[in-house]
């Protein structure tokens, strides 16, 4: 995200303005105003989606359902209510946040197509609740007589003050979303859209951040659709179906879905596009009659070929153009502080007779794993042994079928992914999750901002926190780097750059040594130690036991689901059941 | 930045009007639907009006000058009609419009009409529609209020049937219907044993159906919008052996309808606004309608257009003046004049029509029965 | 008695259109497990069938069976066309950008669809000469009946289809785990190609059984394919036999809530049953618990 200085931002005021003005300076017909009227109203409710799709990667088929709440909201209160416009706006506001709360509350467990069919489903409900409930919504023959509404004793009747008014309101929510990204809950809705678990593991309270998305989402429709009603002051279900969902949907792509501006070029281009093709000769007028059939060819030509939108084609040619950073300046980063466990105290954590089955399979079946603060416990065992699967429950991905985990005294067997995260609990997946289009500094960022992280509030606090995590591992002079474009060593450094920010009591790395080659392996090795050397408690599954050799100080052994062997290094590789386990059949050991 | 740029660009582009008519016509505006859903009827009215401007300017046209047409379309949508109706008020020289046939484009286009103030005949039968104080809206079709008046005038008084089920479409326009229906069936004293209503689009009216044979109701008045609903009703309501009689608002007696039903909707009787063979005025505008359009045959989307235009003629004429109060005025001046649609006596309100032709289908055709006329 | 009568009417007419929603949600079905993507146009598959079936032999007057077969050909070509228009060029990205390709895909057909035959609905002729039978009071229409004994037949050739045949394995293979299929030699592009011919073939029996009850328009699609799609969620996303329980059960719920409870509300029916799975049990019928692995 790049950032705009100061002269920048007054020149953009000024030309964002002077569009505002134009209606006063230029004798424009009536026409015109309405059109800039319709698309700006729009453009209102398609930030929403630049928030909920575009930010948060989470499918939305209903906007213009919560456009129609504020509409509605505006049309009932004034019109058939007598209330004053803004409180009127306000209601409509509301009720669509809360519908949004809820249709984001559905998220818990349904994600992707499911999320598709339930915000379909909620349109076409509001639709027909809309077209049905005739006694309060007046039914298809929609609302008319909506007034508009004064501000501070000045009356917004004309056209042109209520478009001045209505593209002020545009830009400043332009401005909000614009702003939102590199804010804490910014940073943990793109973590969302780019890696829903990693994100989870890391801290984020994912559930809370797509609610949220949605209400933001719901709210900015509701605004959109409230001033659209007082400027067109008639409003019929027709306006707020399917199709116009859809509409809100294509202005999204078209324009680019993860930038206002991207989504407010879309939606003045979905708006006036039709209006430019009445202009055509006769020659050409045929387009006309397919004009939706080309859209619909369209539409698929963008996800094809225009994934980022008209923003991201503008983006991607301004990057031939500017330099990108290459080497971040690392002076005056702090030494990274980490969280330190004395020695004599009790077991960080205790995995007490812990089972996992799936269906039928017996994945982990009663394991009792004690992991002394300090320490490196490693646990290796053959595949399908149940490594991953005891990780996945330590960290909360999975819920134990029987047992407890308890960390640092405190059964935290039932508790989500992010609140471990919260108590303490960093991981590394051993296929890396990063958050790829997300640079390594906000990467780290985002694991720095886990609750209960001991970080000054604010940006800068987080940004010191992330780079010192990223120097320790070596990585700061690569901070700007977008992670999908750094090689697969370097994408591990900066994935455990992320947990050490977030301070861990107990550091789960799952199997980190994959997939790096010797070299690298080498320098691992040489990080593990330095971490040892903190004092940092680390738990670690891994294939090379040569690795697992050298770094840590005590090793269970897996197999089948069950404990066979535990104990230092040397005990646990002379024990003959490990041996076997690993060649696979028993007594053959010379 | 770019996007402001980009912004401005479009601005500017929009801003910039390509106007520069010469003055030596008279112009009028037609809103209609040359794209989106309904674009087919779109074209019938432009062919109906594009026949009464031949022929006013055959005829001299008006104030001594040739009348012109600035067509409009409306995307077939609300939001489209309002844009629609305000550019072309804000070309310069517009002195009347021709609004949409559609009852919730006209609502949605009625306060951009009120405040330019410039006369415009619609077509929407919703009959709220020039009572919601605005001035300048005339009617170049009777009202629903008369088509209700009719279905139950002939059902009660011709097919002498006491006991009535209202099926009819939820949207606008069937509830309109129905509440309408529901008021002209009380002033002849009766209360229908059944109202039901469905949404558009139902694939099954078996449970309609079955409410209507429960209820024993001997005739079914009708206010359905789309024509697979009328086709798949109709052929249901046989299958079940319903043989109830059936006067339907103009739907039922549609091509499309009566295509898609075939003999399912045989002996139903409809009310159109436009009947071929109603009057000679309709003989002879249907005759030219062919002659002019080949395969097309002459409807109701056509015809009004091509009333509404020599309306908006005569009234200039008369008012010697494209002044819009001397328009107006003379507007509901009309009295009489013998319409394809009938005969237009105009009130204040500006409702010009109070009937309409009752029609039935004889096995695929539609004959004339009677026309029907109110005085209020 | 009568009303007894009455209800297995309505029960009828709901178990017909329930199973059109099951035949379209068959579809649905196949592509989800073959490609992890809901279809869009799944429900423009069956306009097309139909429309085909009007061309063939409203238009050009073939025999019915000739013009059937002719249409089900076209469907399948289309298939193809389809998979390398809509699906394969995304093939690689997230399940988003695909599912909003075929929103894509259907706006484009119905539009095509409108720009080519005009916005008049069009009747169909039934596939048998009667009308229908009348048992005691409950009439049974015979495209109705056609309906039921076609999708019983399809459902019954599918499963064969699919356990019994090698290429049915094969296919099985490739949906339940495309990198193993591959190293097993199996042609996974094409695998995924047959997927989408047999579901667009699938869509377009559905289109033609329908055509001459629900006629033949450009929207017909889309509201079945809803349903559908509701469907297999009930049934269980990505379940075949969840499709067809799903799809039955859908309709005979919506034609019993709307003649009992209200009829203008019929359509929210289906989503107020969908919202309630969702609720309560998200995995549908036959689903097994949705969980996200590590």
């Amino acid at each position: 995200m790049q950032r705009l200085s100061l002269p920048w931002l007054i020149v953009l005021g000024v030309i964002g303005l002077g569009l505002a003005l134009l209606p006063y300076q230029f004798e424009t017909s009536t026409y015109v105003v309405q059109m800039f009227m319709q698309a700006v109203t729009y453009a209102i409710a398609v930030l929403g989606m630049v928030v909920v799709l575009g930010y948060t990667g989470q499918i939305n088929l209903a906007q213009a359902a919560f456009f129609g709440f504020g509409a509605y909201g505006v049309a009932l209160g004034t019109v058939s209510g007598d209330i004053n416009f803004w409180i009127s706006l306000g209601l409509g506001v509301g009720a669509a946040t809360i519908a949004g709360l809820a249709l984001g509350m559905t998220t818990i467990r349904l994600g992707g197509h499911y999320l598709a069919m339930i915000t379909i489903s909620f349109q076409q409900i509001f639709d027909l609740v809309l077209t049905n409930w005739i006694e309060v919504t007046h039914g298809p023959d929609g609302i008319a007589g909506i007034p508009r509404p004064s501000l501070f004793g000045y009356e917004l009747e004309d056209d042109r003050a209520y478009l001045l008014f209505c593209a002020i309101v545009l830009y400043l929510l332009m401005f909000a979303v614009w702003w939102l990204p590199n804010t804490r809950l910014g940073r943990a809705m793109r973590s969302v859209r780019e890696n829903q678990l990693a994100a989870e593991v890391v801290g984020v309270h994912t559930l809370r951040t797509k609610v949220i998305a949605f209400a933001l989402s719901a709210l900015l429709g509701a605004i959109g659709g409230g001033l659209y009603a007082g400027g067109f002051a008639y409003i019929s279900p027709d306006n707020f179906n399917f199709m116009r969902s859809v509409e809100f949907l294509t202005a999204t792509l078209l324009g680019g879905a993860q930038s206002p501006f991207g989504g407010v070029i879309g939606t003045v281009l979905i708006v006036q596009m039709p209006e430019w093709l009445k202009h055509l000769p006769e020659s050409l007028s045929f387009i006309k009659d397919v004009y939706l059939a080309v859209y619909g060819l369209g539409v698929i030509l963008i996800m094809v070929f225009l994934s980022e939108g008209i923003w991201g084609l503008i983006k991607s040619i301004r990057a031939k153009f500017v330099k990108p950073i290459a080497r971040t300046d690392t002076t005056g980063v702090k030494p990274l502080d980490l969280e330190l466990q004395g020695a004599d105290a009790p077991p960080l954590l205790q995995v007490q007779g812990l089972q996992k089955f799936f269906g039928g399979l017996k994945a982990v079946d009663g394991i009792d794993i004690d992991i002394q603060r300090g320490t490196v416990h490693a646990l290796i065992g053959p595949n399908g042994s149940g490594k991953t699967t005891s990780l996945n429950v330590v960290s909360g991905i999975y819920k134990p079928t029987g047992g407890k985990v308890v960390l640092d005294g405190e059964d935290v067997s039932q508790l989500q992914p992010h609140q471990r995260a919260g108590r303490g609990v960093g991981r590394t997946f051993q296929n890396i999750r990063l958050f790829a289009s997300l640079s390594a500094l906000e990467n780290v960022m985002v694991g720095a901002q886990r609750d209960n992280n001991d970080v000054p509030d604010g940006n800068r606090g987080l940004r010191e926190r992330a780079m010192s995590a990223l120097d320790f591992v070596g990585m700061a002079d690569r901070a700007h780097v977008i992670v999908r474009n750094l090689p697969y060593g370097h994408q591990r450094l900066v994935e455990i750059a992320r947990v050490l920010a977030g301070r861990p009591k107990l550091l789960l790395l799952d199997e980190p040594a994959a997939g790096l080659n010797q070299t690298e392996k080498g320098e691992f090795v040489e990080l593990l130690k330095r971490l040892r050397g903190h004092g940092l408690t680390i738990f670690i599954i891994d294939h090379d036991m040569g690795l697992v050799e050298k770094v840590s100080d005590r090793i269970t052994v897996l197999n089948f689901g069950r404990k066979i062997a535990e104990g230092s290094p040397s005990e646990v590789l002379r024990n003959p059941d490990v041996i076997a386990a690993y060649l696979g059949t028993a007594g053959k050991v010379n | 930045m770019r996007t402001f740029t980009a912004i401005a660009a479009v601005v500017i582009g929009a801003a910039v009007h390509l106007t520069a008519h010469a003055q030596d016509t008279i112009k009028i505006g037609l809103v209609n639907e040359a794209t989106g859903p309904n674009a087919e009827a779109g074209v019938y009215t432009h062919n109906g009006a594009k026949l009464a401007l031949e022929e006013i300017n055959a005829a001299g046209g008006v104030l001594g000058k040739k009348l012109e047409l600035k067509l409009e379309d409306n995307q077939s949508t609300n939001p489209g009609t309002v844009l629609a109706f305000s550019k072309l008020f804000g070309e310069k020289g517009i002195v009347a419009t021709i609004g949409p046939i559609r009852s919730t484009q006209v609502q949605a286009a009625s306060p951009t009409i009120k405040k330019a103030g410039i006369p415009t005949m619609i077509g929407g039968t919703d009959p709220s529609l020039t009572k919601v104080k605005n001035r300048w809206l005339f009617r170049g079709r009777p009202s629903d209020s008369y088509s209700s008046k009719v279905i139950a005038d002939f059902g009660v008084n011709t097919l002498k049937k006491q006991k009535w089920a209202i099926v009819h479409s939820t949207d606008a326009f069937g509830a309109g219907g129905m509440a309408a229906l529901t008021a002209a069936l009380k002033e002849h004293g009766i209360t229908p044993v059944l109202v039901q209503g469905y949404t558009n689009n139902s694939q099954d009216f078996t449970p309609v159906v079955l409410a209507i044979k429960k209820s024993g109701a001997d005739i079914i008045g009708s206010y359905m919008t789309n024509s697979p609903d009328v086709g798949i009703f109709a052929k249901q309501l046989r299958q079940l052996g319903i043989n109830a009689e059936w006067v339907g608002s103009p739907s039922v007696v549609t091509d499309t309808a009566m295509k898609l039903a075939g003999p399912a909707l045989n002996g139903v009787y409809g009310i159109a606004d436009f009947t071929p063979d109603a009057s000679d005025e309709s003989k002879g505008y249907s005759k030219k309608y062919r002659e002019t359009y080949k395969q097309l045959d002459p409807d109701v989307y056509s015809s009004w257009a091509y009333d509404a235009l020599k309306i908006l003629a005569l009234a200039i004429n008369t008012a010697k003046s494209t002044d819009p109060e001397a328009i107006r005025k003379a507007v509901v001046g009309i009295k009489g004049y013998k319409g394809v649609e009938g005969t237009y006596t105009f009130d204040d309100n500006g409702d010009g029509l109070r009937g309409y032709n009752v029609v039935k289908n004889d096995a695929g055709k539609v004959s004339f029965i009677k026309h029907i006329d109110f005085k209020e | 008695m009568q009303i007894l009568f009455d209800n297995l009417q309505v029960l009828f007419q709901g178990l017909a259109l329930g199973s059109i929603y099951a035949l379209v949600a068959l579809g649905f079905v196949l592509i989800i497990r073959a490609t992890n993507v809901v279809n869009f146009a799944q429900g423009d598959f069956a306009m097309l069938g139909a429309y085909g079936m009007v061309l063939f032999f409203t238009t050009l007057a073939w025999p019915y069976w000739l013009a059937f077969g002719a249409a089900l050909v076209a469907m399948a070509i289309f298939g193809v066309l389809f998979n390398y228009g809509v699906y394969y060029p995304l093939r690689h990205r997230s399940f988003l950008p695909v599912l909003i390709s075929t929103l894509g895909a259907s706006i484009f057909l119905q539009n095509t669809v409108l720009a080519v035959f005009g916005p008049q609905p069009k009747p169909l002729e039934k596939m048998l000469n009667t009308d229908g039978i009348n048992i005691g009071g409950i009439f049974l229409d015979s495209q109705y009946l056609m309906i039921l004994i076609v999708t019983v037949a399809l459902v019954a050739f599918t499963y064969l289809f699919f356990e019994h045949t090698l290429l049915g394995k094969k296919l099985q293979a490739t949906s339940q785990d495309k990198d193993m299929a591959r190293l097993l030699g199996i042609p996974v592009a094409l695998m995924i190609s047959i997927t989408f011919v047999y579901s667009a073939v699938l869509g377009g029996v559905a289109g033609v059984l329908v055509g001459p009850i629900l006629f033949v328009s450009i929207g017909m699609g889309s509201i079945i394919a809803l349903k559908a799609f509701a469907a297999t969620i009930i049934g269980g996303f990505g379940d075949v036999t969840g499709a067809i329980v799903g799809g039955l059960l859908l309709g005979v719920i919506e034609s019993l809530a709307a003649y009992h409870i209200s009829v203008p509300y019929k359509d929210a029916y289906a989503f107020l049953a969908l919202f309630i799975f969702l609720l309560f049990r998200p995995q549908g019928i036959f689903g097994e618990k949705v969980s996200e692995k590590a």
